[in-house]
């Protein structure tokens, strides 16, 4: 299980209070720790040690404001966040004057006791480099299962070279080929891990419905807006906004993204309140943008925004050599779930995968593995699983063009070395080179 | 694990249906039933609000293999927070999920929709306290914190990789 290195202490005499406080960190995956008296808390720091402190600034005996100053004494790092009822707001700002990291006035908004509390646990979980964390992180966040191509290492480089910025993204590429997982992959990296990651379909929606989900709406915006509705640009605050199919966003909704863009800030539709936003923008597109911009259907201005940084992404079939990677993951992936016992794919049905072009790219190689965990029923998985294979005695998906296909492939994928490629094929060097001279293939 | 869906006050029946059929896959089985509780036991006259710390104690510890889960339709709050989605005794298999902060903004179907996979995706969360889970930094994980309703809908109603090993771990 997860252990962060952050403790924290609630120091309150009512217990209720106490109690319901530690309940709601320890979800967030804190060590909590609780003290019914100013007393107790400097027994339970010089025991415990004691990153954050949430103080009562009223209690019996010793109050807020001096256990304040004990604890300054004791343990000068710590961060002490003072609670406080309406009533003695004043104490608090003393407090502040004093040293306190900050206050809040009970009962608190859960969404302001989080992030006030994340902000100071994050000093503490950056500067001790929480390997549990990071490692949790890492193991949670999309993998990009690559095969080692040339092309997806070098995209998984342009990913760890972008991802600690807070530069604008736009990754490219047909449609399946993975953008929302490196999309993923970039947040994951990035500083604002710990932030809200969200995620819009552009393409999805008609122009006032986008609207409506990026700004979000007040009460009667429009017919049947029956209460406020945040966006989705409110809620990526601190966060990353990923927005897919940015190409096909209407010209009245890009002026409104590039103002947010440049203002930082935004109102719901509908209202007139301005709302502060923070949020690092990744999009993409299976648009040619440049295209775009150039017949005038997308706004030059807007796009000089965007693409300040561009990932692209290559199709499946300029990368076969990834092909039998991603199959054989995807095959784990779904035998498991339906709790099948499959081995792996025959030849031919291997032959098959390598030798199809893939215009849907990773999102249709999966369907295909998926459907044909379904079909079949016996160790191994046969071309005939696969939706692309026609039926024996069509010339187009012959034994031999399937055959060729994959040796080829697996050929491209060993560097045209040969005896590597046997051991691959699983025949001997000299088969090979017959099937070579057979199929006309000369190494380069 | 096996979910009793216990519903504390008026639930609609084919509400809680739809919670249950939309659990993941992980969980072997459900019952729905009723907890005759007097909600007013638990009312903060000064709040309008019902203390959710209060309400559930008033759920029975499940016998093993199984986890209780209250479904209620007022508003929670906890003492020192203004109000609570829901409550749940870390790793005990017992809490409470409020529909009345989830309810939809507009009255369409999709937003009908969106509704049930709300609730369905907070008692998936309650569920996995229940369970021992904390709080997990997968932002479409069900053990992620929202904070608001539509912050729920940016979650699956589905524990991710990490946080189904830790289940299996635990
Ligand atoms: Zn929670
Ligand atoms: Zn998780």
């Amino acid at each position: 299980m997860m252990t962060m290195p952050v403790r924290i202490l609630v120091v309150d005499d009512e217990q209720h209070i106490r109690n319901s406080l530690a309940a709601w960190f320890r979800e967030e995956g804190y060590e909590v720790g609780v003290a019914a008296s100013g007393r107790d808390a400097l027994a339970a720091i010089a025991r415990d040690g004691t990153h954050i402190l949430l103080v009562d600034i009223k209690m019996p005996g010793m109050d807020g404001l001096e256990l304040q100053r004990k604890v300054h004494e004791l343990a000068p790092d710590a961060t002490i966040i003072i609670m406080t009822a309406y009533a003695s707001v004043e104490t608090a700002v003393q407090a502040l004057k004093e040293g306190a990291y900050d206050y809040i006035v009970k009962p608190f908004d859960p969404e302001a006791v989080s992030r006030l509390v994340r902000k100071a646990a994050e000093r503490y979980a950056l500067l001790a480099e929480n390997r549990a964390l990071r490692e949790r992180i890492a193991s949670a966040s999309p993998a990009l299962i690559t095969g080692g191509s040339p092309a997806m290492t070098k995209v998984i480089e342009l990913v760890e070279q972008v991802a600690p910025t807070d530069t604008s993204v736009l990754i490219t590429g047909e449609s399946g080929t993975g953008k929302e997982l490196v999309a993923r992959l970039i947040h994951a990296r990035s500083n604002r891990r710990f932030g809200p990651f969200v995620v819009e379909n552009c393409g999805a929606l008609a122009e006032g419905l986008l609207e409506s989900e990026l700004f979000g709406h007040e009460r009667g915006a429009f017919t049947g807006a029956v209460g406020r509705h945040r966006g989705k640009v409110e809620m990526a605050n601190e966060g990353t906004l990923f927005l897919d199919e940015i190409g096909d966003v209407p010209a009245r909704v890009q002026v409104d993204l590039l103002r947010v863009l440049q203002e930082h800030e935004f109102k719901r539709v509908g209202g007139n309140e301005t709302i502060k936003v923070d949020f690092r923008l990744v999009t993409a597109t299976h648009r040619d943008l440049e295209a775009e911009v150039a017949s005038g259907r997308f706004r030059d201005d807007f796009y000089f925004r965007i693409n300040v940084f561009q990932i692209p992404l290559p199709p499946l079939r300029e990368r076969p050599g990834d092909i039998s990677a991603l199959a054989e993951h995807f095959l784990t992936k779904f035998s498991t779930q339906m709790n099948r016992r499959i081995s792996g794919f025959s030849p031919d049905a291997m032959a098959a995968l390598v030798g199809y072009p893939w215009p849907g790219n990773v999102r249709e190689l999966a369907n295909a593995i998926e459907r044909a965990v379904v079909l079949c029923h016996g160790e191994k998985i046969e071309a005939g699983h696969f939706p692309f294979v026609a039926p024996p005695g069509s010339s187009d998906h012959s034994l031999a063009t399937i055959e060729e296909a994959h040796i080829r492939q697996v050929l491209a994928a060993c560097s045209h070395n040969v005896a590597q490629a046997a051991r691959e094929l699983d025949i001997d060097r000299v088969t090979l080179y017959n099937k070579m001279k057979k199929f006309g293939i000369e190494r380069p | 694990m096996n979910v009793r869906l216990l519903g504390l006050g008026e639930v609609p029946p084919k509400l809680a249906e739809a919670v249950l059929a939309g659990l993941p896959r992980s969980f072997a089985g459900g019952e729905i039933g009723r907890l005759p509780v007097a909600l007013e036991n638990c009312y903060d006259r000064t709040r309008a609000q019902v203390d959710a710390s209060c309400l559930i104690e008033r759920i029975p510890d499940p016998e093993p293999g199984w986890s209780a889960l209250g479904l209620t339709g007022v508003d929670l709050f906890m003492p020192a927070l203004t109000y609570v989605f829901g409550i749940s005794h870390l790793g005990g298999r017992r809490g409470i999920v409020s529909w009345f902060r989830l309810r939809a903004e507009e009255e369409t179907a999709e937003a009908q929709a969106r509704f049930t996979r709300r609730i369905t995706t907070e008692v998936v969360h309650e569920l996995g306290h229940g369970m021992g889970l904390v709080h997990c930094v997968v932002p479409d994980c069900a053990m992620h914190r929202s904070l608001w309703p539509e912050g729920v809908d940016l979650k699956r109603p589905e524990y991710c990789p990490a946080c189904l090993a830790t289940l299996a771990s635990l």
